[in-house]
């Protein structure tokens, strides 16, 4: 085992309420590139 | 009045049938056809295999929903296609073969206007020697009967390493062409995760074994990816997962033997080696279902059909990687010779891989097959339906919904450990999921920013919330139609 996430890092991955706001953010980020479309691209060349 | 027979009862069936249902007056039939009686969340097949959900968490019977929307259903699996009828019966149709309950063994013609086939992948252990789920101490999570037999034993083995055991642990892809590596990925990760909470890491020597030629390729070809204020390869990104996790890896391995404890596999340098373990869960092969197609005077037609999967609006003409290109993939999965037949999710035949292929120095071709996931399953089976519902409604046919994996994003919440404290996600999204080097040249052909990583608790959360809207959407509980595919 070779620790490669800094223990910095790694309370930040876990800590639940910067977590929390990480859920909220991910939640928006993912919805607005999932939903926000899908098209063909043919026409487009 | 027209009637939709949907083929298959996964992800991309169900989404058809049910918004099809919803949008199509009662005077047009929606008949779905599947072997399976229950509907499951296959994503969260990963926690049954790890002992943190039970079956009954994942899947809800099939039949009462159907009944009460309104949706047909037959407990067949079809066996022929007939896209003229045949000399009795001047409709097309598919021959159907009940699974279940009185009418089990016996045959109906299934008659339809428009037919989705979604009918998934054919799960092809046996085309490595030996792999069959729950023989040879090595598993499969892809469905919750396999997930359920994974957990067994991986329980006792962790009994056995609690009493003093060290064992070694097996996890990926059991063929040199199998895709889902994600699911390895996530299953591994959370295995992982659950030896820690049973106190027995230390006792455990866990390898990871893809044909990926890089780890983090995941049959995408890999990506680059924000991370953070970086810009990381995905490579990058799980061999860091790795290291930290005490991982090892062999990748550009193709698995082609299974014995008791024993898994063979030659890598792309035409080397041949074997990899013993006490627990093994390696992902097999998938393939088409090996369906035939007939026309009118029963002379075989299969090849209009099929090249393994369903052969939709794709470019499908053999060219090098190098003249790949992101307009060769479908937009509308229609069959180009029967203008009512579509096949979204992973029945249709994809153009090529996404993947770079790969032959090791004796020839054998050792690469990731594109992978279909959940997110494109699912917009690829509403898209179908909503063209199909357009072409009833204006009675012309309109093709105007459109959605190639060129230009279509998805999320991969890779679940990397369970729990609600302690649980990790690895997020990671990509667009488009068919890189367009054209539109994005310097990025590996995807958007950055669009496409980005993240790890920890939030993810895990992520993955469980995804867990819960997925399937209160597909019971069609109230509003169910809001959430996103
Ligand atoms: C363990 C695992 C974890 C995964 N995790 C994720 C994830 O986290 N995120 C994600 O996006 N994707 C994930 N995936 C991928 C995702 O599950 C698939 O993309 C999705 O299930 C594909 O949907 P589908 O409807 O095309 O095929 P399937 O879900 O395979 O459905 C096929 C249907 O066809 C039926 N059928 C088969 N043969 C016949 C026949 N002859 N006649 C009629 N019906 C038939 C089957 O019974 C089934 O109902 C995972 C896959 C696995 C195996």
């Amino acid at each position: 085992m070779t620790r490669r996430i800094s223990k910095r890092k790694r309370f930040i991955m876990m800590n639940p309420i910067i977590q929390f706001f990480k859920f909220i953010y991910l939640s928006l980020k993912i919805l607005v590139i999932v939903a926000g479309g899908h098209g063909g691209t043919r026409e487009v060349q | 009045m027209s009637r939709i027979v949907v083929l298959g009862a996964g992800i991309s069936g169900h989404v058809a049938a049910t918004h099809l249902r919803r949008k199509l007056s009662k005077e047009h039939t929606v008949t779905v056809v599947s072997p399976n009686s229950n509907y499951q969340w296959v994503p969260s097949n990963i926690w049954v295999g790890i002992g943190r959900m039970e079956p009954k968490d994942i899947i809800f019977p099939l039949e009462p929903l159907y009944k009460k929307k309104g949706i047909e259903f037959k407990q067949a699996k079809v066996v022929t296609f007939h896209p003229e009828g045949d000399t009795e019966i001047d409709k097309p149709f598919v021959k159907a073969e009940y699974v279940a309950g009185e009418a089990k063994g016996t045959t109906e013609k299934v008659t339809y206007d428009y037919l989705i086939n979604a009918t998934g992948p054919k799960l092809a252990f046996e085309m490595t020697e030996g792999l069959k789920p729950a023989t040879h101490k090595a598993y499969s999570v892809c469905t919750y009967t396999h997930a359920t037999e994974a957990w067994h034993a991986l329980d006792q083995l962790i009994q056995q390493m609690k009493q003093g055991k060290k064992a070694k642990i097996l996890i990926g892809t059991g063929h040199a062409k199998s895709t889902c590596q994600g699911a390895a990925f996530e299953y591994i990760l959370n295995v992982e995760q659950e030896l820690n909470r049973h106190g027995v890491r230390d006792m455990a020597e866990l390898t990871w074994i893809a044909n990926e030629p890089q780890l983090g390729d995941f049959g995408m070809d890999g990506m680059l990816l924000s991370y953070g204020s970086n810009i990381m390869k995905s490579s990058e990104l799980v061999e860091m997962v790795f290291e930290d996790r005490g991982i090892k890896w062999i990748i550009g391995a193709g698995v082609n033997k299974i014995e008791e404890g024993v898994a063979h596999y030659e890598t792309l340098d035409g080397e041949f080696h074997t990899e013993t373990y006490d627990f093994a869960m390696l992902i097999p092969a998938f393939s088409g279902h090996g369906f035939k197609a007939y026309d009118k005077n029963d002379q075989d037609i299969t090849e209009k059909l099929f090249r393994g999967f369903m052969i939709v609006d794709a470019d499908y003409t053999p060219k090098p990687y190098e003249e790949w290109s992101v307009q060769d993939w479908p937009e509308t999965y229609q069959n180009p010779s029967y203008a009512n037949i579509f096949a979204p999710g992973i029945a249709f035949a994809p153009p090529h891989a996404i993947s770079k292929p790969r032959v090791s120095k004796n020839g054998t071709p050792i690469s990731p097959a594109p992978p279909r996931t959940g997110m494109p399953s699912g917009i690829t089976a509403k898209l179908v339906a909503d063209n199909i519902i357009d072409t009833i409604k204006k009675k012309k046919p309109s093709l105007h919904h459109k959605g190639s994996m060129g230009n279509m994003g998805a999320a991969c919440i890779a679940s990397s450990g369970y729990g609600i404290t302690k649980g990790s996600g690895i997020s990671i999204t990509t667009f488009p999921i068919v890189p367009d080097f054209n539109k994005y040249p310097d990025t590996y052909g995807r958007k950055l920013g669009k496409t980005f990583g993240e790890i920890g608790l939030a993810g895990h959360w992520l993955k469980l919330a995804l867990h819960h809207a997925f399937l209160y959407k597909a019971k069609m509980r109230p509003f169910w139609w809001l959430i996103p595919e």
